[in-house]
């Protein structure tokens, strides 16, 4: 494996009596992709959160690029490098894909002294970043609301791999995909990566995992139950892993 | 459909409460003897100023996604200080500079201060503390008016500082300059909704804030800036509407919440937040006004201008959902 560039030391998240993680521990590489699966509930939302600034944990230590790291919000872990893609949707509907493509970043000229958001250059970035990912969307000033959920996903995709980062946090992107964009995007994954950036992606679907990952994690009832190279194992392995029925690597069942 | 057709159609959805007042002046100015005359405009417009700049912090809190209730009663408040302070008679306390013009710009500030202290523990207990901004903005909604009533002890004060009152009288192109505050107002916000970055993520925290926050803005410190701008600015209102009346009383003011609600939404506003912008708010105040002018120039009881104003509200609303369904198949 490449140097590391995130390293989890048993980070551990409890609301009230419920313990969601329990300990989890494990590392991702430079350029590395690691597909983090689990059942539902397992606690692999929790821990993306935890990563990108948006929850904090009870307790545990993480080491970002060789120094410690706790994001206090997601604008920290931005300023970190580190890039979320969510579940549901992180899109402001109300608003054109420019303004989304460029949400909390938005570029200005200053007129005056007065700093004034400068839409023909953000628009003619997010042309070229669309155009490069081959996303069709017919008008940059149409409002968000009014697009498929596919074209959303897409923008999201797009986004992310425009700003980059050195770290990537992918949480099911691609629940509202076609065939033709899950395989478009699961391209992006691997482009992405091998610019030396970081990819963790949570998926339901095993085939994904398969076709993407080079690392496989297996989080159940709030610990790793399982971590192996995706060239060692197979889809039924780790089924096993995330059910439970097989004991190498599991954790204490808690 | 062809890009041109659908510019121009997306221009006058855009727009739609302008050609409506438009249309709305057109016809009274057709059928209403007397109404088409310049100083009859200019009225309309210097009715506007208080009620729009009142709209204006209105309109930048629900398009936040929240909601101030408060703005009348902060505006009353903003206009009792000013009252007490610089008014010779009644409760006037008469304070005097030299130069005489200086409490212009002290009575400005002191209304302004009070009115985004206010706006900054609504914003403090809304964002912070986490309570609903209905809840929070009704309770200032009461004791700011309550405190108005105290302060004054029910009294009103008259005759406000020569100096103050002359931004009232003095006029520039027909219309006084108190109205020009307003509407230097209306430029000023309206660029900064449309044009700066702060605007911008105040309308994306109306859209789906969780997403604004996950982006990296910082939602507490925009929102928070939200509700003191609506203090001020209804503090302002309130201080343009102490020198329209050349002092205060204790129920100065009442029922403007309700005519500053019913701008916002005819103005496009969208109470669901994320949706509207300012030009158009102030198309709706023009609107009401000018229907109120229309009333009063055909001798109907003043009551109807309550009748027809809900009504708008109404009607705002319907064309709003029409709007909508245009929209979503011109995508």
């Amino acid at each position: 494996m490449t140097e590391p560039l995130l390293v989890l030391d048993n980070i551990k998240k409890s609301y009230g009596a419920i313990e969601a993680l329990k300990g989890i521990s494990f590392s991702i590489g430079k350029g590395e992709v690691v597909a983090l699966l689990g059942d539902n509930g397992a606690g692999k939302s929790t821990l993306v959160k935890i990563i990108a600034g948006g929850l904090a944990p009870s307790s545990g230590k993480m080491v970002f690029e060789g120094k410690p790291f706790q994001a206090k919000s997601p604008s920290e872990a931005k300023e970190a490098g580190i890039e979320t893609v969510y579940q549901d949707l992180s899109l402001c509907t109300n608003v054109d894909v420019v303004a989304n493509f460029f949400m909390g970043r938005e570029l200005t000229r200053s007129v005056l002294g007065i700093p004034v958001l400068d839409e023909r250059r953000m628009e003619a970035q997010v042309a070229e970043a669309l155009a490069s990912a081959g996303t069709r969307i017919p008008s940059l000033r149409t409002k968000v609301e009014h697009l498929s959920g596919g074209q959303r996903q897409a923008i999201e995709l797009n986004r992310f791999v425009h700003w980059g980062g050195k770290l990537v946090l992918l949480d099911e992107p691609f629940a509202a995909l076609g065939v033709e964009q899950t395989r478009r995007g699961l391209e992006m994954i691997r482009h992405v990566a091998s610019q030396g950036i970081g990819v963790v992606i949570i998926t339901h679907i095993m085939q994904q995992a398969f076709q993407v990952a080079d690392r496989i994690v297996v989080i159940r009832q709030g610990v790793v139950a399982g971590d192996v190279a995706r060239k060692d194992t197979s889809p039924d392995a780790v089924i096993a892993m995330i059910t439970g029925e097989s004991l190498t690597g599991a954790g204490s069942a808690g | 459909m062809n890009p041109r057709y659908r510019r121009i159609l997306e221009f006058i959805l855009d727009n739609l409460v302008w050609f409506m007042l438009l249309a709305v002046l057109v016809i009274f100015s057709a059928t209403i003897p007397h109404y088409f005359q310049i100083g009859i405009f200019a009225n309309i417009v210097e009715q506007s100023s208080v009620l729009g700049v009142m709209a204006i912090g209105l309109a930048l809190v629900i398009i936040s996604g929240h909601m101030d209730l408060s703005v009348e009663s902060v505006a009353a408040l903003s206009a009792m200080v000013t009252g007490i302070l610089f008014c010779s008679a009644g409760i006037g306390l008469g304070i005097q500079f030299t130069p005489a013009w200086m409490a212009v710009p002290v009575s400005l500030l002191g209304g302004i201060l009070v009115g985004g202290l206010i706006g900054a523990l609504n914003g403090y207990l809304v964002v912070k503390v986490k309570m609903s901004a209905f809840i929070v903005t009704l309770a200032a909604f009461i004791w700011v008016r309550g405190l108005v009533v105290a302060v004054s002890g029910g009294r009103s004060a008259q005759d406000l500082a020569p100096a103050i009152r002359w931004l009232g009288i003095q006029r520039l192109a027909g219309v006084p300059l108190t109205a020009w505050v307003a509407i230097l107002c209306f430029v000023g916000f309206s660029f900064v909704m449309a044009k700066t970055r702060f605007g911008r993520h105040l309308i994306m925290i109306g859209g789906n804030e969780a997403a604004a926050f996950r982006a990296g803005i910082k939602v507490d410190r925009i929102l928070m800036l939200a509700f003191v701008l609506a203090g001020a600015t209804a503090a302002l209102a309130g201080w343009l509407l102490a020198i329209r009346t050349s002092g205060a009383t204790a129920n100065l003011g009442t029922g403007m919440l309700f005519n500053a609600f019913a701008a916002v939404v005819i103005g496009g506003v969208s109470l669901k937040g994320g949706v509207g912008a300012l030009p158009g708010v102030y198309a709706g105040v023009l609107l009401l006004s000018s229907i109120n002018t229309a009333i009063n120039l055909m001798g109907l009881p003043a009551h109807y201008t309550q009748v027809i104003h809900g009504l708008l509200v109404l009607a705002a609303v319907l064309l709003d959902t029409a709007k909508h369904s245009i929209r979503q198949r011109l995508a």
